[in-house]
């Protein structure tokens, strides 16, 4: 063909192809990964600040409390074996799973604050980025879902009745575990876009 | 699992607080033995403790001090080994004092804001809110302002909706948990509270070669122009280096001024203020706006260009002289007119006067001869 007319040809056939075709798994695979390490940076920041707001013990320096849960929110914590083998898909529908309910912790968190500590926007900013932030990766992740045709995790209630009714002091609990969690599941959420990035490289 | 009760008691400062952890379920056999108290961190001495029964820890508080942080002193209980079992807040403290100095002001009688001062001990340990009640007098339900801390945390704007040649009620309630306290009620009208912008335009300048005198021109405020009133300026200027002000006060309605006895050579800073006195009518006095952005202008220095023109060289002994009696002059006698300028021309008729007198004597620097009109000898 005359060079104009292949030039012709390929200038009809890219829109159409890029249209059609999606993201590559690589890709959506490497801005998660980023937008993980960038939420990475701060979420230690925000479990010392929401410490911070409640008072002594939560706010002595290096208070910890393992032994406060919520049934509620999946442990960030695996077993390396079965971390490790997990495929592809049970890998992310796990992190998905944690990232669904930490949006929803972190908003009921935000509430109880704006009650317990009105007054005090530093906070109720940070755990309002925080929440936009585990948003954010949700996003990410499911579009890595549909790059490697996986299906979708469907949008459930992971708070239930445990939100109502609970006392001053739960509320405080509660927060701590979620922004701890938040910490948690980021640092995992960093090592399983890793893996996968070793995976899918570029 | 453990429960603490009561949960979230709300306790006046001094009172005392009965309080019972109760263990149960797992690990199953769990007893209150071991068990201790913590307020905020800090473990209770143990007489204050006592164990109830098999599962049950009771605690004895008295004499309570208000609350540490506004989200409730923490209270928790904890096995032995220091795990947090259960907890409970504390909230300690005083129902809340009447609000009182409400004071209030409207923009160009488009909005108004309201500023208070909590009641006189202040502290009351608890979050206290406050509420900016509003209602015309005659009729009307009441009104809540929603714009708070606008200027300061005890403050709420009301930024439209506002009924003129009318007067208002506004008050202020407090509640906290313990309770709720009324301010007395202010009544106004929203005209005898108006305040307006800081006269835009200020132009600071030299009068003339004049050492000590600037002249300060302005605008009077756009917003209030359609509407009648009898401004009143105040003027304030200092030097440079200097924190004390000197007030120009009893501008009426002019907008010019000139400021005299000045230092010469001196950068001064200069702010103009307006107050929209009897508006509409009113009685009352506004209220004074803010000052105007200081405009600078410097004095002519003595000695220098400035020097008024007068055709002979400056004599300086003479003039400073002259000008010290000049000045003296302005202060103690009404001759407001008296200033070099005068000594000038004077100087300058003189030489003229000097010229022809010259010329009638036929002593010309080219030695003509002529006639001459003059002042008679």
């Amino acid at each position: 063909l005359p060079p104009p007319a292949h030039l012709c040809l390929l200038t009809l056939l890219l829109p159409l192809l890029s249209s059609a075709a999606p993201i590559s798994p690589a890709e959506s695979i490497s801005q998660a990964y980023s937008l993980a390490l960038y939420m990475q940076k701060n979420t230690s920041m925000l479990l010392q600040t929401y410490l911070q707001y409640q008072g002594s013990p939560f706010s002595d320096p290096g208070f910890s409390a393992p032994e406060l849960q919520l049934s509620s929110l999946p442990p960030a914590t695996a077993f390396f074996k079965t971390w490790r083998t997990l495929d592809d898909g049970e890998r992310l529908s796990l992190a998905q799973g944690a990232f669904l309910a930490l949006t929803q912790h972190l908003q009921l968190v935000r509430d109880d604050q704006s009650d317990l500590n009105p007054g005090s926007p530093i906070l109720l900013a940070q755990l309002g980025t925080a929440r936009l932030r585990a948003q954010g990766l949700l996003g990410n992740m499911a579009t890595i879902m549909t790059a490697l045709g996986l299906p979708m995790l469907p949008e459930e209630d992971t708070l239930g009745l445990v939100a109502f009714g609970a006392s001053a002091f739960e509320r405080k609990c509660r927060g701590y575990v979620v922004t701890r969690e938040y910490g948690h599941w980021t640092d995992r959420a960093v090592r399983d876009l890793a893996l996968l990035k070793a995976k899918y490289p570029a | 699992t453990a429960v603490i009760s009561p949960q979230d008691p709300t306790l006046l400062i001094g009172s005392s607080l009965l309080a019972t952890c109760s263990v149960h379920g797992d690990p199953p056999g769990a007893t209150a033995e071991g068990l201790y108290w913590t307020l905020n961190g800090r473990r209770l001495p143990p007489e204050l403790s006592r164990v109830l029964n098999a599962s049950t820890l009771a605690l004895a508080l008295a004499n309570l001090n208000g609350s540490r942080q506004q989200s409730g002193d923490n209270l928790v209980c904890h096995a032995r080994d220091g795990s947090i079992l259960a907890g409970s807040c504390l909230y300690v403290g005083l129902p809340p004092e009447k609000p009182v100095n409400i004071s209030c002001w409207s923009k160009n009688m488009k909005d108004l804001t309201c500023r208070w001062t909590p009641g006189a001990h202040g502290e009351t340990f608890l979050h206290t809110n406050y509420s900016l009640k509003y209602k015309l007098r005659w009729y009307g339900q009441d009104n809540t302002c929603e714009e708070y801390h606008t200027v300061g945390p005890y403050s709420c704007h009301i930024p439209k909706d506002l009924a003129l040649f009318t007067p208002y009620e506004i008050w202020v309630e407090a509640t906290n948990r313990l309770g709720s306290a009324r301010s007395d009620v202010l009544t106004l009208d929203i005209l005898d509270v108006v305040t307006t912008d800081p006269p835009p335009d200020v132009h600071v300048s030299r009068v003339g070669g004049l050492e000590d005198q600037l002249s300060v021109r302005w605008v009077s405020p756009p917003a209030l122009k359609d509407f009648l009133f009898q401004a009143k300026y105040q003027i304030r200027y200092r030097v440079e280096d200097s924190v004390d002000w000197k007030v120009v006060d009893d501008v009426s309605n002019q907008t010019s001024c000139r400021l005299a006895g000045l230092k010469p050579g001196t950068v001064y800073f200069v702010q103009v203020r307006c107050n929209p006195f009897g508006i509409y009518g009113s009685k009352k006095a506004g209220i004074w706006s803010e000052w105007s952005h200081p405009t600078a202008a410097s004095t002519p220095r003595s000695g220098g260009a400035c020097e008024p023109r007068g055709g002979e060289p400056s004599s300086g002994p003479v003039r400073r002289e002259l000008k010290q009696f000049l000045g003296w002059l302005k202060k103690h006698a009404y001759c407001s007119n008296l200033s070099f300028r005068l000594y000038d021309q004077w100087r300058a008729w003189m030489q003229k006067s000097h010229k022809t007198r010259n010329q009638d004597e036929g002593i010309l620097p080219s030695g003509r001869r002529g006639t001459t009109r003059g002042p008679a000898r």
